[in-house]
Formats: C-alpha cells, structure tokens, sequence
C-alpha cells in the first residue's frame, strides 16, 4: 500500500491530530512473501509464477489511490505520463479523460439525473451489488484467487464475487443476465485477457451513475508488474450507452499484511435518502 | 445537553477530512445536509456493530428536557477494525459527545465526524462523515 498511506499511516495521521485509543489491526506478512533485507515485504521482487508457468496473480490487493483517500466525486485521477491510458476513479470512470466519457445523449441524460439526485439511487447505496469498476475501484480490498481452470476475485465491499472461466469453454449462447456478467479469460503472453458479456441492465460504473447496459462488453488485462503491482487496463465496449468504446487503467498495490473482512451488507440507511426532488 | 451548530469544529473536521479515506456505501450528500452540523452529549444506549456502517445509539436531552435517543452513524466495521476499533470500543452507558452532521430528512440521527469521551479521548476516527471516496 506505498507510497499511498497505509492503515498505520492513517493512524499516525490522526494521532497528530487527536487522542486516539486504537491500535493498528494488522496481520504479519504470509508465508513465502518476499522480503527486503530489513524484513520488509519486497514490492519490486519478481513476480510469483504458477506451476504451469504463468503470472499468479493472487494476493490480497489494494487501490492505491482510493485507499488514500481520493478517487471521489470530483476529485481528479492518478497521474498517468502523457499519452497513457487514463485512470478511473471511484466517483468518475471517466475522470481522465479531458471531454468526459463518449455517453449516448440519453444515458448523458441519465447521469446528470443521477447525480442530482445525489446517487440515492446506487446500488451499492442500497446494498446491491457495485458495477465491476466500483470493485476495482473501491478503496477496501479484494482478493484474487488463482487456481487451474479458474481464477476468482473475492471483494472485501459487499462480498462481490466473481469467477472468471479459464477452462477454454464458451460464452453461453443466451446467458443469463448477471452483475457481474459472465466471465472468460486466457493468457496473452503474461498477460490475463479476461472479456466478460451478460451483464444486467442499469449497472452502475461509479458513484456518477455511469452507466453499463446488457449491451456490453468488457475487456480487462490484466499485468502484474512485479510482486508488489498490478495494473488492469479496461475496455468497454457498450455501443447502447456509449458511441464508441473507451480504455481506462486502474493500478493496484499488494496488501501482504492484511486479510478480507466479512462485509454483509445491511441497509439501514435507504428510508432516508433525499433526491433532487424533495 | 443541547444540539448546537458547531461551526468551529467543522474547521478542525476539515483538517481530519483531508487526510482520512472513507467507505460511505452512499453518497454522503443522499442522507445528511453538510450545512447543518451538530454536536450532541449523552449516554450509549446500544451499539450496532454492522456492515456498511457501524452505528450506536445515544439518549441526549434536548432544550426542553426532553430525552431523545439518536442514531448516530459510523465508518464500516472493515474499515474501523484496521484502524484498531472493535466492536467493545465504546460501552453502555458511557458518555460521549458526537460532532456531526444532521440527517437531511430530520428524524434523530446524526453522521458523525468525531466521538469524544468524557475524558477527552476519541473513539472511531476516520468515520463516515469524514468523505473521501464517496461526497
């Protein structure tokens, strides 16, 4: 979780600022995490590799940039070199790029609404689940599971769970409409091509209300850079929604030291949301 | 004790807000109005150790002497325990005053931005109302 804060950092920030009575919860580094002659987990080691060879990219993994704090509403992305593929943020997937995202005039229609509306009505807000680019988003954590056949990504926020096929199967002819649509991935080289379609109508991208219809289709690599780095670029490509098919990045940062929390979500909070209207 | 606005605490709020990261499963602006900060004083009467927000309950006496039991809402469970809170953090029956902000629907509940004991220490920093990801 470096250079962003860590739990320990927050903690030393707000200890500059108040008593605090906690203690950090932290768990030690695992088993086989390399290690930096001070004892540190090893960020830049190389990456962990299958039996078969390829990348594993399992692990506990962070949003750096979320993590710390940024990534909402109106706050700008990461900082990418000139040229690069613009980061997503939580609040705004479409916060790098300088004209906004290429929405259909009804779904532009649809997401000035939204926000209006002070996104009352998100799914997240109400305990369903987030679109895909919220869980990569999110500043809670995720955890990747990579075994033959199969890789699935655990989300901390919600408990959002996704399997990503890599049996070599094929998309079923009609499949049904999932959240998290339907996932098949395979190696391109070291990198995890994963194209997922079937989605639901009316997922939400990010707190805005960008939208993802049953229209879409979404690309995703996956690289892992090093031990300590992976970095997703994503592709959507929803022509219902969007007049041309737009690529943004996420990086995400190894967490070795902690672990995923059981996050059941209970809405309390619905009966009092206040849209624009009232 | 009584509900006042509290518009000096909301400067010393601005220097919390931004350094700590939130995980407000809503848009903060859905439910709580930032231009009506409050801070109220009075006992625990339950905690509620819940996903995605932690919330207690508190008994505080409003102008008229009239007890009033508030909600008053926190970070998530998740994100509180990396920060070292648990679930026993704060007891019944014990005293605290919260500064916050009011629901925008007026019932009695309050997100919060600080929890201050008696004796001054604070208790689940980095809470809801403290907005990072999520205005």
């Amino acid at each position: 979780m470096k250079p962003f804060l860590t739990a320990a950092g927050l903690v030393a920030v707000l200890a500059g600022v108040s008593p605090l009575l906690s203690a950090q919860w932290q768990l030690p580094p695992g088993a086989g995490v390399p290690k930096t002659p001070d004892g540190k987990p090893n960020l830049n080691a190389p990456v962990p590799r299958t039996a078969d060879g390829k990348p594993d990219l399992s692990g506990v993994w962070a949003n750096p940039w979320a993590t710390a704090g940024r990534g909402g509403r109106g706050s700008p992305p990461a900082p990418v070199p000139a040229g690069g593929i613009p980061e997503a943020t939580f609040g705004n997937v479409g916060a790098g790029f300088k004209d906004g995202l290429p929405l259909q005039p009804w779904a532009a229609e649809l997401v000035k609404q939204r926000m209006a509306d002070n996104s009352k009505d998100n799914p997240d807000a109400h305990c369903l689940p987030m679109g895909f680019m919220q869980f990569h988003e999110h500043p809670q954590f995720r955890k990747i599971l990579q075994a033959p056949g199969v890789i699935v990504i655990i989300y901390e926020a919600n408990y959002g769970l996704r399997q990503i096929f890599m049996d070599g199967r094929s998309v079923p002819k009609d499949p049904e409409p999932w959240w998290y649509g339907y996932s098949l991935g395979k190696w391109d080289g070291d990198t995890l091509v994963v194209q997922t379609v079937g989605f639901t109508d009316d997922i939400w991208l990010d707190i805005n209300g960008n939208p993802l219809t049953s229209a879409g289709k979404v690309t995703e690599r996956f690289r892992r850079l090093n031990y300590g780095t992976l970095e997703i670029e994503i592709t959507v490509d929803d022509p219902k929604a969007y007049s041309r098919p737009w690529t943004v990045k996420v990086s995400q940062r190894i967490a070795p030291d902690t672990e995923l929390n059981e996050f059941i979500c209970e809405d309390r909070d619905a009966p009092h949301y206040v849209g624009a209207k009232k | 004790m009584t509900i006042r606005p509290l518009a000096i605490l909301a400067v010393s709020v601005g220097v919390i807000l931004a350094a700590v990261p939130v995980l407000a499963h809503h848009s903060f602006a859905a439910e709580y109005d930032r231009n009506k900060p409050v801070t109220i004083t009075g006992a625990v009467t339950k905690v509620e150790w819940i996903n995605p927000h932690a919330r207690f309950h508190m008994d505080v006496k409003d102008d008229g002497g009239k007890t009033v039991n508030w909600e008053v809402e926190l970070g998530s469970p998740a994100g509180l325990i990396r920060r070292g809170w648990t679930r026993n953090s704060l007891k019944i029956g014990e005293s605290v005053t919260v500064a916050g902000f009011l629901a925008k629907d007026g019932s009695s509940l309050v997100n919060s931005t600080t929890v201050t004991l008696s004796d001054g220490r604070r208790v689940f920093a980095g809470s809801s109302s403290e907005t990072g990801t999520n205005p």
